[in-house]
């Protein structure tokens, strides 16, 4: 069997970008990715319309059952979605998690909403006094945001906002009727309201085409007008012909020598349920946060008895996660009757509402951090709003249509905080069909977050009166893992004692093995996690090439071309 | 700039043929196409003609079909807008195909429409529901459309009333009818990204 430099397990945002840039540094890698290779022209409908669905949409009652929501849905197809590898939950834990395992995993439908994390995140715990700093700083990661912003294209604008350090940008999108009206609402509560940062394209850029705004992002882009692992950064790696993909290859356990050190990954063949194993000098887990924990806490050997680098007993531990729920839904009576604008195509969140709590004085709110609201709404799809309108007949199509311009929404983005009861572990008893040991999740939101839905919530309430909408209400949260925020796990930090892996995500106990996902993030911040992923992902990636060549991971040279 | 200008050209195609899709021989009114069932590289092929065949129910019995028929269009019938253009509504959509399309494929839905429609007859003795004329069915769906009006003892006919009319809309708005009565602006090609056009009034006020 060949031997590799590095194995990297997952295609996503983390594995996708540490595989380019191994390969373009020369190193031989083998990536591993649990699902198939999906093929937009067929797994994607995004440019049906519903009555080009069998069901309209609305899936057939047997995809209903299995369909863990979100954009599992009869737009996409049903193996796109993780169904085979089950994970449980401890008693008192509603976890609700849809994965991602084809090739590029969540990077094919993610939200594109890409803002730059700062020092107020970065150095958080020096302004509140909770948990601990990240050990780096915003200037040693503004660089690679930097690079990869002009990588990937991001739309935004300079907003010179405490919370949210600006950088490269495509031109932003314009705003629509129902960001004018929110945004006039929005100053007169004090809050802000600004173009996201979003990583859709606004124009051509780096040989990816403009997006041609059709709206139906979430269920994946067939011309690769955002970014994607798939569509910016797998090419590249192929292209140096450095690069072997293994496809429903599920990671069970990384390998180690007699030293303890990783000398591979044995796998499972999704199709054959065969146990390969693959070896190489080093190994990058950017399977996903709690997958990479699943993988290293299943890593047991003579060395490593509750897992592989678990000397400091926090592998699997400081689960954190984003909060999400509707703090409030309704409608603008402003454009009640309009005709329908095609500045309300609705996918994009096109705008924001950043963190503005906690900016000036870190203890200010009766919770500490912040939360941040995106904005929904406009000429949908599908009327749901029709469930709220009383009657039938011609007055009901009436109103139908004469509401449809009308609704918004706003989501809460509000960032958990570390505790000891959020953490995963392996279920003692329970496998799953390939006979792997089960992921078990424990965790309920902390009072911190709970605070700052409840302030977002009347903030909502707030904004809904000051831009002259109507309430209609709000949603209870969504459950955990929901938002597909997750971070920790393998947190990186100074102190062996303390943190799975070190400022450049590399394991203290393991140093040929490494993490490239939210994984090694501290906490959830008010901003989403693939932006920050690509840019840890990059450096820890130059940083391993480094290594290399440092002769540190017994390298054969790198080698040519 | 390679791979550009012919993906966006087969995306042209693909939109295109998404309306021109195969037909399914048990619908007479509405059509769908697969994913699978399109082959990409037949974009050229002429579309398949939609043959409009009498419609046989796979679930509903002949007179249960009649009276999802007659409810679909009371509840979205075909108006006249403003310059007295026929707007289309759940019989030119085929909202009725639809519901019996759902509901027999889905066992635990037929039950509901089952025992509700039989509650609609009932209501309606002795003709039956689909036998009403004109104002009556209106006089009897207004009691289970409207809270105001609801009666203690017609719970069970409010419940079902709720659910025919959600399937009604998710029948017609979902279809090409429906969808161009709201003016869908989704799944179109826009050259920039489309912003408002109301310079000068922010707020939107006295549109």
């Amino acid at each position: 069997m060949d031997s590799y430099d590095v194995i990297v397990i997952g295609t996503g945002a983390g594995g996708g970008m540490t595989i380019k840039t191994l390969c373009e540094a020369g190193l031989k890698v083998c990536a591993l990715n649990a699902g198939r290779q999906l093929d937009p022209a067929k797994d994607f409908r995004q440019h049906k319309q519903p009555y080009d669905l069998k069901f309209r949409s609305f899936d057939s009652p047997a995809r209903r059952k299995i369909s863990i929501g979100y954009m599992d849905s009869e737009y996409v197809s049903p193996d796109v979605w993780e169904h085979d590898i089950a994970y449980s939950t401890a008693p008192g834990t509603s976890w609700t998690w849809p994965r991602c395992n084809g090739v590029g995993g969540k990077t094919n439908f993610w939200g594109r909403s890409a803002a730059r994390m700062g020092d107020i995140d970065f150095k958080a715990a020096s302004r509140d006094g909770c948990d601990v700093d990240w050990p780096v700083s915003y200037a040693d990661m503004a660089p690679y945001y930097t690079r990869v912003e002009e990588f990937i294209g991001v739309a935004s604008t300079i907003q010179n906002r405490p919370s949210n350090p600006d950088g490269h940008y495509l031109p932003a999108m314009k705003f629509r009727c129902m960001d004018y009206i929110i945004e006039a609402g929005a100053k007169k509560s004090g809050i802000p309201y600004l173009p996201d940062r979003m990583a859709q394209l606004t124009e051509a850029h780096n040989e990816h085409p403009a997006c041609h705004y059709c709206g139906n992002c979430t269920e994946g882009c067939d011309v690769g007008a955002f970014f994607s692992s798939p569509y910016f950064l797998l090419p590249k790696a192929h292209e140096t012909g450095n690069f072997e993909l293994r496809t429903n290859a599920i990671a069970r356990q990384i390998l180690v020598d007699s030293d303890g050190r990783a000398k591979g990954v044995a796998y499972v063949e999704r199709n054959t349920r065969r146990e390969v194993e693959v070896y190489a000098k080093a190994v990058v887990a950017a399977a996903s946060c709690v997958s990479t924990a699943q993988i290293m806490l299943n890593s047991r050997s003579r060395q490593w008895p509750t897992g592989i680098a678990n000397s400091s007993g926090q592998l699997g531990r400081n689960l954190c996660d984003h909060l999400y729920g509707t703090a409030g839904y309704g409608y603008l009576p402003q454009l009640l009757g309009q005709p329908s604008f095609p500045d309300n195509v609705s996918s994009a969140t096109i705008a924001w509402l950043p963190r503005w709590q906690n900016l000036d004085n870190p203890k200010q709110e009766k919770f500490i951090r912040g939360y941040s609201f995106y904005p929904g709404g406009g000429c949908d799809v599908f009327p749901y709003y029709s469930e709220d309108i009383e009657g039938f007949g011609a007055s009901y199509k009436a109103e139908i249509k004469r509401r449809y311009p009308t609704p918004v929404n706003f989501t809460t983005q509000a960032p958990s905080q570390r505790s000891d009861k959020n953490f995963v572990d392996v279920d003692p008893e329970k496998r799953d069909i390939f006979g792997t040991p089960q992921i078990r999740i424990h965790f309920e939101w902390d009072d911190n977050t709970l605070k700052m839905w409840e302030h977002s919530c009347q903030s909502c309430e707030e904004l809904f009166h000051n831009m002259g909408g109507v309430f209609q209400g709000r949603s209870e949260p969504e459950s955990p893992g929901w938002s597909l925020h997750e971070t920790g796990t393998c947190r990186m930090g100074d102190d062996p004692k303390k943190f799975v892996t070190n400022r450049f995500g590399q394991a203290h106990d393991v140093p040929n093995l490494y993490c490239a996902d939210a994984s090694v993030f501290l906490n959830c911040t008010d901003k989403t996690t693939t932006l920050s992923v690509l840019a840890f992902s990059l450096r820890t990636a130059e940083y391993i090439v480094q290594q290399f060549k440092a002769g540190q991971h017994t390298s054969v040279a790198p080698r040519q071309g | 700039m390679a791979g550009q200008a012919p993906s966006r050209r087969e995306l042209l195609q693909a939109l295109t043929l998404a309306g021109l899709a195969s037909t399914f021989c048990g619908f007479s009114r509405w059509s769908y196409a697969l994913a699978e069932e399109v082959d990409p590289h037949h974009h050229q092929d002429a579309p398949v003609q939609i043959a409009h065949a009498a419609y046989t129910p796979q679930f509903f019995s002949p007179h249960e079909y009649r009276t999802v028929e007659v409810l679909a269009d009371l509840i979205l019938p075909a108006t006249e807008d403003g310059s007295h253009q026929l707007q289309p509504g759940a019989k030119q959509a085929g909202v009725a195909e639809f519901i019996d399309f759902m509901v027999s494929s889905d066992p635990s839905l037929q039950p509901q429409f089952r025992d509700g429609l039989a509650w609609l007859d009932k209501a309606s003795e002795p003709a039956g529901f689909a036998a009403l004329s004109r104002e009556q069915p209106n006089a009897l769906l207004e009691r289970l459309a409207y809270k105001a009006k609801h009666r203690e003892s017609e719970k069970t006919g409010q419940q079902f009333f709720r659910l025919f009319r959600k399937y009604t809309v998710m029948g017609f708005y979902t279809s090409r009818i429906g969808l161009e009565s709201l003016d869908y602006p989704g799944l179109k090609f826009y050259g920039a990204s489309p912003g408002c056009t109301h310079e000068g009034n922010p707020e939107h006020i006295g549109l």
